[in-house]
């Protein structure tokens, strides 16, 4: 598996809020088959980063590159016909509509005038099964009846039905249980495994250890290091994410 | 004198045996797709289908889902699977399961029960027994069971099967697969193998390790057990008792094991130890226990992050020392070292990074068993179909004629 060319790259991203500077010369790489943890203290600009790679804000200046290739985003459409796709921790779900109504929402399969329910309902069992998940039950439950892991689960299903080249996860395991959590990260695991590049987000450094293969470390603004998994400690990171800078990874001195 | 090559009757019982274990692994394939798979040439899988058919082996229909392709659907070649199983006894030292494995791999039925830590040996066995018989009366009229195999904690020789050291499950002098096998009285033998070399098959055959072919498993009970595949093959040593990584010592002069050594990999990170760090060692015992400590470290309790911290330290070095010495692509951790593992990553990680090697650790993988709590009892599913997937006409034949032979 070649690795060598990332499928997101940003140099140099700046993005204010009027006279608030929230992003400073932001790199930023993800690579498919990869999972990238993407991890900082709060208002270390991690959701601010995510909403520019979603298409959400418009940054004020550098370079957004998909698959090596400059590119413009104007709105979350545009980064969707690329192939990202974002998660969001609201999830962002309608709870009185059933499964496979959410994962079709505003985009419903239609075959003459009217829906055509059996293919949306057959690509629906076929994602959650791709996904390995036999929890779920029937595909036409609501949502309101889920638990917080399986409203997750639809969650991260709907990102990737669409073929989806990148996918970013911002907290998915927050306010879930342990055994919750530990399906929802083998879940993020396997997506890489497929072949996506996967971006989460994350404060608990067991799950960013448990299944990430890059480390992103954003610290006031700046990215301070992007290291391989393999080659740091728990300490590193921490430092990292507290200080902007651990041994030689880091801010300079 | 010198012998010739494989004879053509050779030939064709690979070919036979071939076949069917990629629609047992792989699941029901079009004649088009066993051609190109198997890199034989069409007519030859018509004719090797033919006689897995009239075997009653696979046979060929429809597709479930039809295509939305144009044009007539072709058939697919589909397992027997409810009509050929195996028997497959996971013993774990609080749990027991049995549970009737069709061709294909699909768990038709299953059998769960506790395990009493002070129960004996002939309590074990009779349970076995009651289960399994309750599932082969289950199973249809024509159903014949093929093979079966226990997954064991403890040491078994290949050579005969005999359990040689099992400290968390001591059974005596018995030997369990004879035992099981008479009891039955299905005709087939009964093998032991060690649960975690099995959970390596398991996760190398239909788990997370399908496509690589040098793994490591390690599996969390009370112990701690390994398996360890290299180049697609399972590591058994001399005399099968290989890959007992549980009693790799990782800390010289640390906490006493039951095999008489002290600082044992099982004996740094096992069950009793991870709950005595977390000063539960009065409370109830057992996969919960454990789960209860990752659950408690998740929400916050500085005792059981403690406990998991320092059993973590002492997992990474264990998985440093492998992937030193056998540079797998990929570490499984499956049993309650799952939960372990995804309590302490940060942890493990660390010291892995610290101290393996770079060019080794740089590719490796860590992993959870994709097979869940299942992934022992599908090794033992898997070994008991070695010998229908070897030999599939012969075995079958031999299974079918019991009426010929005299009733004592």
């Amino acid at each position: 598996m070649s690795v060598t060319t990332p499928l997101l790259e940003l140099r140099g991203v700046d993005k204010s809020f009027g006279s608030m500077k929230v992003l400073r010369d932001v790199a930023f790489s993800a690579y498919p088959g990869e999972v990238t943890a993407l991890v900082g203290d709060n208002g270390a600009g991690k959701t601010t980063l995510v909403k520019c790679i979603g298409g959400i804000h418009p940054y004020d200046s550098g370079e957004y590159l998909f698959e090596g290739r400059p590119v413009r985003l104007g709105s979350p459409r545009d980064a969707a016909a690329l192939g990202i796709e974002v998660v969001h921790q609201d999830l962002a779900l309608c709870e009185n509509l059933d499964i496979v109504q959410n994962l079709f929402l505003g985009r419903e399969r239609r075959r003459g005038l009217v829906l055509d329910e059996a293919t949306m309902e057959e690509l629906a069992a076929k994602t959650l099964s791709g996904l390995s998940i036999r929890t779920m039950g029937s595909v036409r439950q609501r949502i309101s009846t889920l638990s917080g892991g399986q409203r997750q689960t639809v969650a991260i299903a709907r990102a990737v039905l669409w073929d989806s080249r990148l996918v970013v996860l911002d907290e998915p395991a927050a306010a879930l249980g342990v055994a919750q959590t530990q399906q929802v990260l083998e879940l993020v695991r396997r997506l890489a495994d497929q072949g996506l590049a996967v971006v989460l987000i994350s404060h608990n450094m067991n799950d960013v250890f448990a299944v990430s293969d890059r480390i992103a470390a954003l610290y006031l603004g700046r990215m301070v290091a992007q290291v391989r998994t393999a080659d740091v400690t728990h300490t590193n990171v921490v430092e990292l994410i507290t200080s902007g800078r651990s041994g030689d990874l880091g801010l300079p001195r | 004198m010198m012998k010739g090559g494989p004879s053509q009757e050779d030939i064709r019982r690979h070919n036979l045996g071939a076949l069917l274990r990629f629609v047992h692994l792989r699941g029901p394939a079009s004649r088009a797709t066993l051609a190109e798979s198997l890199g034989l040439n069409r007519s030859t899988i018509m004719a090797l289908t033919a006689d897995l058919t009239a075997a009653g082996l696979v046979r060929e229909e429809l597709p479930r889902k039809p295509g939305r392709r144009a044009g007539r659907p072709s058939l697919v070649v589909r397992p027997e699977s409810t009509r050929v199983y195996v028997l497959a006894f996971d013993v774990g030292v609080d749990r027991l399961v049995v549970a009737r494995v069709g061709l294909g791999g699909e768990v038709l039925d299953r059998r769960e029960g506790a395990r009493d830590r002070g129960a004996d040996a002939s309590d074990l066995v009779t349970a076995l027994v009651s289960a399994a018989r309750s599932l082969v009366r289950k199973a249809g009229r024509d159903a014949v069971c093929v093979g079966a195999a226990v997954a064991f904690p403890g040491i078994v020789r290949r050579a005969d099967d005999a359990i040689m050291f099992g400290p968390n499950l001591d059974i005596g002098d018995l030997s369990l697969g004879e035992a099981l096998s008479r009891r039955l009285g299905l005709g087939i033998p009964v093998a032991v193998c060690n649960d975690a070399d099995l959970g390596a098959l398991a996760e190398h055959e239909r788990g997370a390790g399908v496509g690589c072919d040098n793994l490591i498993y390690l599996h969390g009970d009370v112990g701690v057990g390994g398996g360890i595949i290299v180049g697609g093959r399972l590591l058994g040593g001399d005399q099968g008792f290989g890959g007992e990584i549980g009693h790799m010592v990782v800390n010289p002069g640390g906490r006493p094991c039951a095999c008489g050594a002290q600082g044992c990999l099982e004996a740094e990170v096992g069950e009793r130890t991870l709950l005595a760090h977390a000063e539960r060692e009065e409370g109830p015992d057992g996969r919960e226990a454990v789960r209860a400590v990752v659950e408690a470290a998740d929400w916050g309790d500085i005792v059981a992050r403690e406990a998991l911290h320092r059993v973590g330290t002492w997992l990474g070095i264990g998985v440093a020392n492998l992937v030193n010495v056998f540079n797998p692509g990929l570490v499984v951790f499956g049993g309650t070292l799952r939960d372990v593992y995804l309590g302490s990553a940060a942890q493990v990680r660390s010291v892995l990074a610290t101290n393996a090697l770079a060019a080794s650790r740089e590719k490796v993988r860590l992993r959870t068993a994709a097979l869940g709590d299942d992934t022992t009892l599908v090794g033992a599913a898997e070994f008991a179909f070695t010998e229908v997937l070897a030999d599939p006409v012969q075995v079958l034949a031999r299974l079918k004629a019991p009426e010929d032979t005299p009733v004592l």
